[in-house]
């Protein structure tokens, strides 16, 4: 472990040596903001309150290697596509945006919907964007989100005109692709929805089975009054990457921002979701699967921070962890002063199926205003013995009855997915993680 | 079919069965009342393999085969069927994929092909008609928000579609008003056969209008203490079960 800021900045930058600074996006303005902050802050401890039960020790020793040529084959895209088939199709490569498997940006795809790369934007759209990036805060300030920015070298500024209704969803697919050593990828997507236009995204994240990258994506996201985002993303990594991610979202007034995570992947995920009502009558629905197996470590940490009138949010997260698999859930919600009648509904309900598997789960509430309506609940449970001896009653076997119990607790969630192929790929991707874990103990 | 001998069962060291003996043949119908806590729902669990009882002593044979030693799958698979007491809720789990799932299972072991979701919906829909039962229940998760009467119905409606060959129904008239209980009573006359048998585990007479037993069996302290035919069924109706348990010398 690296202890001493200089060593720090240099350490990270000699592990991204071969990107030279004409391959970074972001003004040397921006990232000397960004650099400064990353000398200062270090890397989160366990001491940290928010870090205590997130072990950074093995990410951060991995060893980095120099750039390879990225070895994806077109089918694998193909395919990956075939999860939202009618939709524009927007692809990464090792953090890269491919022009070759994406569909052409611009502002030719709908109407009043303009797609850039960060690498593309002109001095005057780029300032727009780190004005965004500036303001859209996290809570949860690490080194994680300053590694982000200071070493972004690809992105996209997705923005909706007024009134405009998108009915094909974005699907965002970040692809890391097989390595020899460990890679780095950040992508860093920026959002604006001017007042009462609609939008979904569905950040897929994904890998071929030998890839090694430590991924840290991040998301801000504004929505202007009235404007409505759904928000799906996806954690499907293999077994060897790590991904930790950022994003928040500012919610103007009257303002919808839906978000659905599905975590599956990786051998350690961390999502923080941050988000801030900027005016009243606002809401905010968050819902999530976190879904472990073998020594992953999933974790999920929300921030609703309620600082207008009238706004509600409801997040609802559900966990499952098998083998030696361990999850977190924390979630804050901060209802302050002038926030009166403030609708804040949390609820996180864990499913323990091994004996070593772990679950710590942290929810928060803190309430400065008088007159809300504000309910949170967390659960760890075990399958209930009597609904599998009824389903073993009818026929089915023991194991056949856990995993449909299973089934049916993340389905819970699921069912919520409007788009179909979607909620189908991601309940597929469910039953298969869970149909190869070793030891469910009922 | 089941053979039942001698059967001793304890939960967590409290004898419940004591010796019972109980002979079920195809195409039979056996009554079994008793008393609360003479075991009659013990007996049920136990047939049908639920965790938690000690077989001390004795043998349950079915079909020829030692049933206590086959996992609760085999057994349903082997077409035992138990109607319960108290349908378990089971939320996120939908009462058609489940039943289908249950059948196909039936059928694999049977060595019969799987059914299709049409063929499975055709076999369903004339079985619902037997029970009365509404259809919106069956796109709704197992048991969940089901009143009572649409639960036992629920119990009933598997029965119907799994054609066990020996089914025993756990005081499946508990808690059912009339209307109720003479359609869960249709049920079982319209299926029952020369080729499989029931054991109707009740509290009261009343099901026995409907149901009309072989048999009666007077479950007391984990045995039988007497048998006869449906006319010992109107007797305990009119006399209580007390004048039997005296004469059996087993305290009351």
């Amino acid at each position: 472990m690296i202890d001493t800021t200089k060593n720090l900045k240099d350490w990270f930058q000699d592990q991204v040596r071969g990107r030279d600074d004409d391959q970074l996006v972001l003004s040397p303005e921006f990232r000397a903001t960004q650099l400064e902050a990353l000398g200062s802050n270090g890397f989160p401890t366990r001491k940290d309150e928010e870090w205590r039960y997130t072990p950074l020790k093995e990410v951060l020793s991995r060893d980095f290697g120099s750039d390879e040529t990225p070895k994806i084959k077109a089918a694998q895209v193909d395919e990956l596509k075939q999860v939202l088939p009618e939709a524009t199709h927007l692809v990464f490569i090792d953090g890269k945006f491919s022009q070759e498997y994406s569909d052409s940006v611009g502002s030719g795809l709908a109407e009043g919907l303009h797609i850039h790369t960060l690498e593309s934007l002109n001095p005057t759209e780029l300032s727009r964007v780190e004005d965004i990036l500036a303001n859209v805060q996290f809570t949860d300030d690490t080194i994680f989100q300053q590694m982000a920015l200071g070493f972004c070298s690809s992105g996209l500024y997705i923005q909706v005109d007024q009134n405009i209704e998108l009915k094909l969803p974005l699907h965002i697919l970040h692809l890391s692709s097989s390595k020899e050593s460990v890679t780095f990828s950040s992508g860093v997507t920026v959002v604006h929805q001017q007042a009462n236009s609609k939008l979904t995204i569905v950040q897929q994240f994904a890998s071929s089975t030998k890839s090694k990258a430590t991924t840290l994506p991040l998301d801000a996201i504004l929505l202007d009054e009235g404007a409505q985002l759904d928000l799906y993303k996806l954690g499907l990594e293999s077994a060897e990457t790590d991904h930790i991610s950022n994003t928040s979202a500012q919610v103007g007034p009257s303002a919808s921002f839906r978000a659905h995570q599905y975590l599956l992947g990786s051998h350690l995920t961390r999502s923080n979701l941050e988000v801030k009502f900027t005016g009243s009558d606002a809401e905010a629905i968050l819902r999530g699967i976190y879904l472990g197996k073998d020594d992953q470590h999933l974790d999920i940490r929300t921030y609703l921070d309620h600082a207008h009138p009238d706004c509600k949010s409801d997040q609802h997260f559900r966990g499952v962890m098998n083998d030696h698999s361990r999850g977190v859930f924390n979630g804050m919600v901060l209802v302050r002063e002038h926030a009166q009648r403030t609708d804040a509904q949390q609820s996180n309900k864990n499913l323990l199926l091994s004996r070593a598997a772990r679950i710590d789960t942290k929810p928060q509430l803190e309430i400065f205003a008088d007159d809300v309506k504000c309910a949170h609940g967390a659960t760890i449970g075990e399958l209930d013995d009597n609904a599998i001896f009824y389903l073993q009653s009818r026929g089915i076997s023991k194991s056949d009855a856990a995993l449909m119990l299973t089934r049916a607790f993340a389905a819970e969630i699921t069912d919520e997915i409007q788009i179909e192929s979607l909620r189908e790929h991601i309940q597929v991707a469910i039953s298969e993680q869970l149909s190869k874990v070793t030891s469910i103990n009922v | 079919m089941l053979s039942i001998k001698d059967l001793h069962v304890s939960v967590e060291g409290k004898q419940i069965l004591n010796g019972l003996n109980l002979e079920v043949k195809a195409g039979e119908i056996h009554a079994i009342m008793g008393p609360n806590g003479s075991g009659k729902s013990t007996l049920a669990h136990v047939l049908s393999g639920r965790d938690g009882y000690q077989i001390d002593s004795g043998s349950a044979t079915y079909k020829d085969v030692d049933l206590l030693s086959l996992a609760p799958e085999i057994r349903a698979r082997e077409g035992l069927f138990l109607a319960f007491q108290y349908p378990i809720e089971i939320p996120g789990v939908n009462n058609t994929s489940f039943l289908k799932k249950a059948l196909n299972e039936i059928r694999k072991h049977r060595g019969e092909e799987e059914l299709d979701a049409i063929d499975f919906l055709s076999l369903i829909k004339k079985q619902m008609n037997l029970v009365e039962m509404k259809q919106d229940l069956l796109r709704r998760p197992v048991n969940q928000g089901f009143s009572g009467g649409e639960k036992k119905r629920n119990e009933i409606l598997q029965m119907a579609v799994l054609n066990p060959e020996l089914a025993i129904l756990d005081e499946t008239d508990s808690g059912l008003d009339i209307d109720a209980l003479r359609i869960v009573a249709g049920g079982v006359n319209k299926l029952r056969s020369e080729s499989n048998a029931f054991v109707v585990i009740t509290h009261y007479q009343r099901l026995l209008d409907y149901i009309v037993p072989d048999f009666v069996h007077v479950l007391s302290n984990g045995q039988i203490i007497k048998s006869g035919t449906k006319d010992l069924a109107l007797e305990l109706e009119e006399r209580g079960y007390d004048w039997l348990l005296e004469s059996a010398g087993t305290p009351a």
